[in-house]
């Protein structure tokens, strides 16, 4: 492998872990609250994408489209909770675990029914898929874009949970939700609102996701969604800073095993994989995790 | 006793006579999850032949019981199990990626149960099977019809992409070098890909590296697009060739101008139909969708029409339209059969022989470029 082609594998293992660390925060930040794996939050992303698709086909222009998806994404995800998970806050974790797959599976397959499984060209806009070429190296504009808002939002939801009211409450939900109540804190309020929190940087997950893969279908959220709750537990689920480390080793180890070993390209996900297994094995909470029963985020 | 006996003497009685039957196709197609584009044109060629015929010789009706498998392989296999026990039908239709019919036919043949694929061209679907049999050319002549077609056209020195997850693609990527270097073209690499993913900018990278002549892409349409669209942004400016995995609007609409010149071997074009039952296949299909007609529908199509014209020789020899055994040896002797995608023959392992299209993405649309025959 030349210099260039090393270079530009390195800007490529770059833009695709900044991809899965910014849908890696919004799996974090729900865990970090409820200690749920909320396995809804990659068909979330769909549906945020999906609504930009159908906005912007209906006429609207794109940053209004983003903004119907973003805010629909918020509806659908506090519904979520209200139907689905708030019935079972004093269940044990597991129903809620099953309930979280149940509403994924029903997410997948209410948009296959309502628009089929045939995926669609996402109407990515002109000004966000060029390509800078600097020298022999491609430079996508969401290479550069994409890391700058996850690290945008990383501050931004740090500044939320360390700097505000609202912030403090969740914090202090993740510890002990029947104290929090007692303290006359709105529970349900703030627990609706990590859920707003979450299923709005899903959506802004899955649209940047629709606009570097012009691609959608009602499935795509699998596969996405499963490697970025790969890589909130390698970088220590319940951390955001971890989310985010986790999604770009992530990104690197899938890029670099393609480009070094080209033969094994198939298997990329195999040594992905085993990579958060070897982690997990010497640092069982993932690499910024703490203990489950100490602090969070 | 008595009553048990003259209920079941009546019941013969009824069956014996000639009341008309309705004998059903079970169809297993993926109308949903990546591939749902290849469920869904089938479904629409297979409705078109459905609705211009759907008697039999003597009268007897025939039901469709179609099921979505997702594009998966384990519930391919379920529905086939679900259509047998369930439904009771007689034949199996489907499906359209080999790694799905090759999980179906086992069951099939288990059931001494005719099977049919109309458009998966793995090799290995039919080996060793007696029911299983297939409307469309297989791989080793598909990956020779690439290879023949991009060293025609002066490119010596080729990238082979091959999806790992898809036994279709391993396998068309190996009739293609094996064609390819057998008459003198050199394969610089092979790059893998998995089909679901969507980043290929690493496998971009590495071909870039390469810089081939052409780049042979086995694989199906929505990796294709991704790919293509990854690599014109990466500056690889080489020739895709594909086969009938890519041949799909999805194709252009997601790769959109970045897909302009991707050649794909496939198995019909409206463009090159000349028969009378293909010019009525695609007049009916226009009115009803009002596009151009698509190969997986029209092979769906020709899969149909063979299992109603194996119904039919089997009512012509004085047997059951149900007979399991006598459609199945009317399938497998299929001879001449005058079909949409051309004349099938069925040869001794169960495998379509007949011709191929090379088709070119001009335009937005799939322009015809030649006809290869076996």
């Amino acid at each position: 492998m030349d210099f260039t082609t090393f270079l530009q594998q390195m800007i490529n293992g770059f833009s695709l872990g900044s991809m899965y660390a910014l849908i890696a925060i919004g799996y974090t930040m729900v865990y970090g609250v409820l200690r749920l794996i909320n396995f809804a939050h990659g068909d979330i992303m769909m549906v945020g994408a999906f609504l930009v698709y159908l906005a912007h086909a209906a006429g609207l222009s794109f940053p209004a489209a983003v903004l119907v998806g973003v805010l629909g994404a918020i509806l659908v995800g506090v519904l979520t909770d209200k139907v689905a998970y708030k019935p079972l806050r004093e269940a044990p974790k597991i129903s809620l675990l099953i309930t979280a797959i149940g509403i994924s599976f029903f997410l997948e397959n209410l948009f296959n029914v309502l628009f089929g499984g045939v995926p669609r060209a996402f109407p990515a806009p002109d000004y966000l898929t060029q390509v800078i070429h600097i020298g022999k190296l491609y430079l996508p504009t969401t290479a550069l874009v994409i890391p700058v808002v996850t690290l945008l939002i990383l501050a931004g939801v740090l500044w939320v949970l360390y700097r505000t009211k609202y912030g403090m409450a969740i914090r202090a939900l993740a510890f002990d939700i029947p104290t929090v109540k007692l303290m006359g804190i709105n529970a349900d309020g703030i627990i609706s609102l990590v859920f707003a929190l979450g299923s709005a940087l899903a959506a802004v997950g899955g649209i940047f996701y629709a606009i570097s893969y012009p691609s959608i279908d009602p499935l795509m959220g699998i596969i996405v969604g499963l490697k970025a709750f790969a890589a909130a537990v390698l970088g220590g689920i319940g951390s955001v800073t971890g989310a985010v480390l986790g999604g770009f080793i992530l990104g690197f180890t899938e890029i670099l095993v393609v480009a070094a070993f080209p033969d094994l390209g198939g298997y990329k996900d195999a040594f992905a994989f085993f990579f958060l297994i070897l982690v997990l094995l010497f640092r069982p909470t993932g690499i910024m995790g703490e203990d489950l029963e100490r602090g969070r985020f | 006793m008595k009553k048990i006996v003259s209920i079941a003497a009546a019941a013969a009685l009824m069956s014996s006579m000639a009341f008309a039957k309705e004998v059903k196709i079970g169809v297993v197609l993926p109308l949903t999850g990546p591939i749902a584009a290849f469920g869904q044109t089938s479904k629409g060629g297979l409705d078109i032949a459905y609705a211009q015929n759907n008697k039999l010789k003597n009268g007897d009706t025939v039901k469709l019981v179609v099921l979505d498998d997702r594009g998966d392989k384990v519930e391919a296999a379920t529905a086939v199990k679900r259509l047998l026990d369930k439904d009771k039908v007689t034949v199996i239709l489907g499906e359209v990626a080999s790694s799905n019919s090759m999980a179906m036919a086992p069951v099939a043949e288990k059931a001494k149960t005719p099977m049919i694929t109309h458009a998966s061209t793995n090799p290995r679907v039919t080996r060793g099977k007696k029911y299983v049999t297939r409307a469309c050319f297989i791989d080793p002549f598909q990956g020779a019809v690439m290879a023949k077609y991009a060293l025609d056209n002066g490119m010596k020195n080729a990238v082979v992409v091959t999806d790992a997850k898809q036994d279709y693609s391993v396998g068309l990527s190996k009739a293609f070098k094996k064609a390819y270097t057998g008459a003198g073209g050199k394969v610089a690499k092979t790059v893998l890909i998995n089909s679901g993913d969507k980043d290929f900018n690493a496998q971009v990278a590495t071909i870039k590296a390469a810089n081939p002549d052409i780049i042979a892409f086995t694989g199906y349409y929505p990796e294709a697009a991704l790919l293509v669209k990854q690599a014109r942004a990466m500056g690889v400016k080489a020739p895709f060739i594909g086969a009938d995995g890519v041949g799909f609007p999805e194709l252009v609409k997601i790769g959109g101008k970045d897909a302009e010149g991707f050649m794909y071997t496939d198995h019909f074009n409206e463009a090159a139909a000349s028969s009378a039952e293909a010019k009525a296949y695609v007049d009916a299909f226009h009115k009803k969708y009002n596009k151009p007609a698509d190969s997986m529908g029209a092979l769906a199509a020709d899969a149909y029409g063979m299992i109603l014209s194996a119904m039919n020789a089997c009512i012509d020899a004085g047997k059951a339209s149900d007979d399991k055994e006598c459609i199945n040896a009317n399938l497998r002797g299929t001879k001449g059969y005058k079909g949409i995608t051309g004349v099938i023959t069925i040869n001794e392992n169960g495998d379509a022989v007949k011709s191929a299209v090379v088709n070119e993405v001009k335009d937005g649309k799939f322009a015809y470029k030649t006809t290869v025959n076996p």
